[in-house]
């Protein structure tokens, strides 16, 4: 497999670490334990089209949202993470 | 009491022994460590990067690369490390941090790493070959010119690529950074991925 | 030198007459030429017996001429260098080859193992299941070792592989699988459209069928053609073409594996080079010119040697010279299988028959009979009488029901071509039928990728130019490439008239599969017994599951399935393909990454000077770690390891801890950024202090500790364990870039800038004052417990302190950039002289900690909690952070929670084990009262005892009771006391003083 970095172009598979479901919103602190363990335990599992987290650790060291087909891995598209390139926010 | 001496070891003292090594006939490859480096990690604060690469083009002449590049500059390199990073590389004694802290101060964070890293540069008419063995990217001239660098694994080891100035007689030149404790592993698997091809081993003090 | 070549044409051929080549063919030495495979040269020198088979030890001889053959298997080489189930038909001979037959005992020509044939009822399909089921224990003890030693395939070297191989990656525009005529000419219209283009051929020569059946390209012989095409390419710089190279899968994102034998076709790969290189080719498209595989017709004795593809045939007639026949009968159903007598005859060998299962054959070949004087019987095969020495006499059924017989010691079959689909298929896909050839042809393909050719289901040279030429354009094109690529090669399209024929019905074995002896019977037995779909039957049957993956076998197998069940072929379908198209060396897979080179090594600063000394290493993670320092005399490593412990608890010794995760932690918000992902706070700790931290995932449970001190405002130094170090900085990247964005906070890791020491003992500070610069203070007041700031030593270098005790000893870690590591090794060593300095290892830094109390890796083993490991306290109530809700969850506060405890044996001469499990005392060990397990064990020179910590059930709150170890893997049981984890110093006053 080959994922499109959005900072460094396309690199093979063995550059990324996978993560996983990239939906969950971690609560804010005052959420209280039920929305933290729906955060920490519920995952969705698709087969098909999945927004994954994956971490580019081999590379610049973005953290990165994947959507991927679980089915055929076939990649529609990769957004950074919020936090990477916010050195850019608002310039 | 006397003082102490500080002497310095690269992390290839031992591993490198200059000269010739794998088959014989006209060397393919040639491995060169360079020593004498500064190297500081230059990564800009949240919503300065325009001002992190403005006090670059200040200090150096050029903007900080804001893309995978290498950018040569009278007394440094400036080197893509990740979005909104660089890496700035001088001849040792060039650009120190102590330096470095005051063209970007409150713009970015400084990180010494001349220490960290081993400098390694590989040339001759079967690097891009040699170089396939251990490197994912695609190194032909027309994807990887003069000026191209990549933050990449080689043997799952993280290093930045660069593709220098040719050489003088026109063969390209590929540097890499990588990590000092990393090194000598790393030196073993470019040298046996070299062999079949011929080596010519060196060390300099001298940034090319 | 010709040797008893006594099948050698006179005439022809692309082998090298000039240079003669000997090799060993079960001991005896026979001869052959440079551009041999070592099935023609065995073809050539009269052997027609190879192998025997696998189940019933059946004569073998060789059935194709490429690599899908089923039986001519051979042991390649000796020694470390043997390989099994070689094949003879890919085999480059060289000269001195060795080669021995396999599957017999004690020789090819008497095989005692043949008496399976007798016993043949029983080898039926799912004979296994049927006939070994019981009793159990027979399976193991008889049953198996029996079967392994009468059915099998090649025997492996059982040494470790004395060569190396290798692995590389390339990148191309274009990949094309094969040269034939439609691989050569997508190749070339590629390239001129200006592609960077990769062929890949699996043969040592290029082009395809074109070396057997020759054939007139652009008005050129193809040899002609070949050539121009070949000068062509080699011109272009960014084409390269690969020999000796099989395309063998297709992986995501245009991900292709191949593997090159680059030393195969000699010896011993010459000095730095390596026998085989599995390649990664990236390209952006493929094109599979993989042509088409011959069939066989499945009959009565077709696996008698001497029975041969027709196609085979040919190609050892005309590219090899190599007759492996004299007089030749040929069994068709299809017009191309007469390109064999046609070979045959321009070769001056006899032809004694054409069995044609075709009503109607056509004039040119009627009266290409009349002129040869041979008859054309419309029927099929239904026996051969023959054995180990060849085919003696056909049986053919005439249509109309009469028979003939012909005599002839050749039998080539044709049963039509199957499109080599693998490829196309790997990606799930399935391939689609075409009546009007009878065979499956791609349906789709996965992205980039796409059929030409013969792979495609045309068979015509013209029309594989013309298919090649298009999809070498259209590829090129689709790169953005717009150079012209001229114009097509062209050729006529011969006829492929085709009649389908499977399975002819007879007495006697009749073979599906070769390889693993599989019978038109069996799976008819199968469908009887309910295994009609195609992957039960192959899993049923083993039909297609050996080395050769049923390349000649599927289709004939799955076609007799739809015979006897009533349906058509592609309603039974086929079953999945998968990588490798042909079996890949699991060698050339691990390429260098073996032995030493198995993975990447890190070594510390002072490695090499540990070296020197004598100091025994230990892999931790990638890390080489200096263990111990064994001194002259010592009879132990126990010796050593009490020998350093004793010097630093008396003196001052140092242990290299720059394996710690190093992590710069910058920017304005870096004190907040930590108070979310420690427990305890940061962004309340002064600038020059240093704080033990723990990190808790979000689910409760602790994830890593270390010490992190502040340097400035905004720069933090963070250390983490060695064997979390990768890990946690991802994690802290995950933290930063995922879930606060909004922090202004940067991440560095220097785990590489830094050499780090710990120096401990009562004379620290004395060896301390000789190394660091009189002006800095090092006394209480002025360096207190967990101060960390950056001192300048004697001789001007400036290094980092910080007060930080592992040992529980007064203790300090220096650390200077990693290049001085060595230099302050050896200046520790000058300066700790008078104090009797003592480098020690990772045991003694073990021992100390577990005298200490302090918890490592297996107490943090990813159940426990902050509160398990006696370090609740630390948990800040102030504010968030990661694990913070979790780790309130019932379960996690329960009060019988497994918690760490001090373990020490009652008999002091006991040695404690790890692992070993704590039970109450006076009941039988068991799972319901199973209270928690040793974690940790040393032994103590301070105590004069064995020593360890545990996690056990209310431990903390049980100090003082006697409780059982029991451990069942030493078959040991004794009684032991928990006891207050801090055995050495509880008040802290030796490293606070």
């Amino acid at each position: 497999m080959r994922i499109v970095c959005p900072f460094c172009g396309e690199r093979e598979l063995g550059e990324f670490t996978y993560l996983g479901d990239a939906k969950p919103q971690r609560p804010p602190a005052d959420a209280g334990e039920d929305a933290v363990y729906d955060y920490v335990y519920l995952r969705d599992n698709i087969a098909g089209v999945m927004s994954e987290h994956w971490y580019h650790g081999g590379g610049c060291r973005a953290w990165l949202k994947v959507t991927r087909n679980t089915l055929t891995h076939e990649i529609s598209a990769v957004e950074p993470a919020a936090g990477a390139g916010s050195a850019k926010v608002g310039a | 009491m006397a003082d102490f001496s500080w002497y310095i070891r690269s992390p290839l003292e031992r591993a490198l022994v200059a000269g010739r090594y794998g088959a014989p006939g006209e060397a393919g490859v040639s491995l060169t460590e360079i020593r004498n480096f500064d190297l500081v990690q230059v990564m800009a604060r949240r919503g300065k990067a325009a001002e992190t690469v403005n006090a670059a083009k200040a200090r150096f002449g050029v903007g900080a690369p804001e893309t995978p590049e290498a950018v040569d500059t009278t007394d440094a390199t400036l080197i893509w490390s990740g979005p909104d990073q660089f890496l700035v590389l001088s001849r040792g004694g060039g650009q120190r941090m102590e330096t470095l802290a005051r063209v970007f101060a409150g713009l970015a964070s400084l990180s010494d790493q001349s220490h960290a890293r081993a400098l390694i540069s590989v040339s001759g008419d079967k690097a891009r070959t040699m170089l396939a063995k251990v490197s994912s990217i695609d190194l032909h001239p027309e994807m990887f010119p003069v000026g191209t660098a990549a933050a990449t694994s080689i043997d799952h080891t993280s290093v930045t690529l660069w593709r220098g100035k040719n050489r003088q007689d026109g063969q390209a030149v590929f540097n890499l950074l990588v990590f000092a404790t990393f090194a000598e592993s790393l030196w073993h698997t470019m040298l046996d991925s070299a062999a079949e091809y011929g080596v010519t081993i060196a060390h300099s003090e001298e940034l090319a | 030198m010709r040797g008893n070549q006594a099948n050698r044409l006179a005439a022809g051929g692309l082998i090298d007459r000039s240079t003669p080549l000997s090799f060993r063919f079960d001991g005896k030495t026979l001869s052959g030429f440079q551009g041999d495979t070592l099935a023609s040269a065995l073809v050539a020198n009269g052997v027609k017996l190879v192998g025997r088979s696998f189940k019933y030890h059946r004569p073998r001889g060789i059935l194709t001429a490429g690599s899908e053959e089923p039986n001519a298997l051979v042991e390649l080489r000796s020694g470390a260098r043997r390989e099994p189930n070689t094949k003879a038909t890919t085999a480059e001979l060289y000269e001195g080859l060795e080669a021995a037959s396999q599957n017999r005992w004690p020789s090819l020509d008497f095989d005692v193992m043949a008496v399976n044939r007798l016993f043949a009822p029983i080898f039926v399909a799912g004979f296994y299941y049927k006939t070994f089921m019981w009793p159990a224990k027979f399976w193991e003890a008889i049953y198996e070792p029996a079967i392994r030693r009468a059915a099998g395939l090649g025997r492996a070297a059982g040494i470790p592989d004395p060569d190396r191989y290798d692995k590389a990656w390339a990148h191309c525009d274009v990949a094309v699988a094969g040269s034939g005529p439609a691989g050569l000419a997508a190749a070339l219209a590629a390239a001129r459209c200006g592609a960077r283009v990769i062929l890949c051929e699996e043969d040592f020569v290029l082009g395809g069928r074109l070396l057997g059946d020759g054939g007139t390209i652009d008005g050129l012989p193809a040899a002609e053609w070949i050539a121009r095409t070949l000068d062509e390419l080699a011109a272009m710089p960014d084409v390269r073409i690969m020999t000796r190279t099989t395309l063998f899968g297709v992986y995501d994102g245009g991900t292709y594996g191949a593997i090159e034998r680059v030393n195969d076709h000699l010896p011993v790969p010459p000095e730095h080079q390596v026998r085989q290189r599995l390649w990664r080719i990236v390209a952006k498209h493929c094109i599979v010119a993989a042509g088409a595989i011959e069939r066989p017709i499945v009959f009565a004795g077709n696996d008698t040697p001497g029975v041969m593809m027709a196609s085979a045939m040919r190609s050892y007639i005309n590219r090899y010279a190599a007759a492996p026949a004299r007089r030749i009968a040929l069994f068709t159903n299809n017009e191309d299988g007469w390109r064999t007598v046609e070979a045959a005859i321009a070769a001056g060998l006899q032809v004694a028959a054409v069995i044609d299962g075709r009503p109607d054959v056509s004039p040119a070949h009627r009266s290409l009979a009349g002129k040869g004087g041979f008859p054309v019987l419309n029927g099929s095969v239904s026996g051969v009488d023959g054995g180990k020495n060849g085919v003696r006499k056909i049986s053919v059924s005439l249509t109309g029901g009469a028979r003939a017989e012909v005599e002839a010691d050749g039998l080539a079959v044709s049963g039509g071509w199957n499109p080599a689909v693998g490829l196309t298929s790997h990606h799930r896909g399935r391939p689609k039928w075409r009546d009007d050839i009878a065979a499956f042809v791609p349906d789709g393909a996965p992205p980039g990728m796409v059929a030409a050719g013969a792979a495609n289901g045309a068979f015509g040279l013209g029309a594989c130019l013309r298919e090649g030429f298009e999809a070498g354009v259209a590829a090129a094109r689709d790169a953005g490439r717009s150079g012209s690529p001229g114009s097509a090669a062209i050729a006529d399209d011969e006829a492929f008239s085709l009649t389908p024929l499977w399975h002819v019905a007879g007495k006697g074995k009749a073979f599906v599969d070769q390889q693993h002896d599989v019978t038109a019977s069996d799976v008819e037995l199968a469908q009887r017994e309910g295994f009609e779909s195609v992957e039960h039957l192959k899993r049923y049957t083993t039909l297609g599951m050996a080395t050769d993956q049923g390349k000649t076998s599927n289709v004939a197998g799955l076609a007799i399935m739809a015979a006897v069940s009533g349906k058509s072929i592609p309603e039974t379908g086929t079953t999945i393909y998968r990588p490798p198209y042909v079996p890949v060396a699991i060698g050339a897979f691990a390429g260098p990454h073996r032995d030493e080179n198995f993975h990447a090594t890190r070594l510390t600063p002072s490695h090499h000077w540990a070296a020197e000394q004598g100091a025994v290493f230990v892999d931790t993670g990638l890390w080489k770690r200096a263990q111990w320092y064994p001194l002259p005399g010592e009879k132990d490593w126990l010796e050593s390891v009490t020998r350093e412990v004793k010097a630093v608890r008396s003196g001052v010794g140092f242990c290299d801890v720059s394996t710690l995760g190093k992590i710069d932690v910058h920017g304005p918000d870096a004190g907040a950024f930590l108070d979310r992902v420690y427990i305890n706070a940061f962004s309340s700790l002064a600038v020059g202090k240093a704080r033990y931290g723990l990190m808790l995932r979000e689910d409760g449970v602790v994830y890593d500790d270390g010490t992190t001190s502040r340097l400035a405002e905004d720069h933090y130094f963070l250390t983490t364990t060695t064997a979390k170090a990768g890990l946690v900085m991802q994690h802290l990247e995950f933290c930063r870039q995922v879930l606060f964005p909004e922090l202004d906070v940067q991440l560095t890791s220097v785990s590489d800038q830094w050499a780090q020491f710990s120096i401990a003992g009562p004379k620290t500070r004395d060896l301390l004052k000789e190394i660091v610069d009189p002006a800095e203070d090092l006394s209480n007041e002025g360096f207190p417990f967990m101060g960390a700031r950056e001192v300048k030593l004697r001789g001007d270098l400036k290094a980092r302190l910080f007060r930080i005790s592992f040992s529980g000893e007064m203790a300090f870690e220096i650390s200077v950039p990693a290049r001085y590591g060595e230099a302050l090794v050896r200046n520790l060593l000058i300066a700790g002289k008078p104090f009797g300095v003592t480098p020690y290892g990772t045991e003694a830094l073990g021992v100390m900690r577990i005298e200490k109390g302090h918890v490592a890796g297996p107490e943090l083993n990813g159940t426990t909690t902050a509160a398990d490991l006696g370090l609740g306290k630390m948990m800040s109530t102030k504010k968030d952070f990661i694990g913070r809700v979790m780790a309130g969850r019932e379960a996690l506060v329960a009060p019988n929670r497994q918690v760490v405890v001090g373990i020490k044996p009652t008999d002091k001469a006991r040695r404690l084990r790890s692992g070993a499990h704590i039970v109450p005392k006076g009941e039988t060990p068991g799972p319901d009262n199973d209270q928690g397990y040793v974690t940790s064990v040393c032994f103590s020179p301070v105590l004069d005892q064995w020593i360890g910590l545990g996690l056990v059930e209310r431990g903390r709150a049980r100090i003082g009771e006697i409780v059982r170890a029991h451990d069942p893997l030493r078959g040991e049981e004794y009684d032991v006391e928990l006891c207050n984890s801090v055995f050495y110093d509880p008040d802290g006053g030796r490293q606070r003083g």
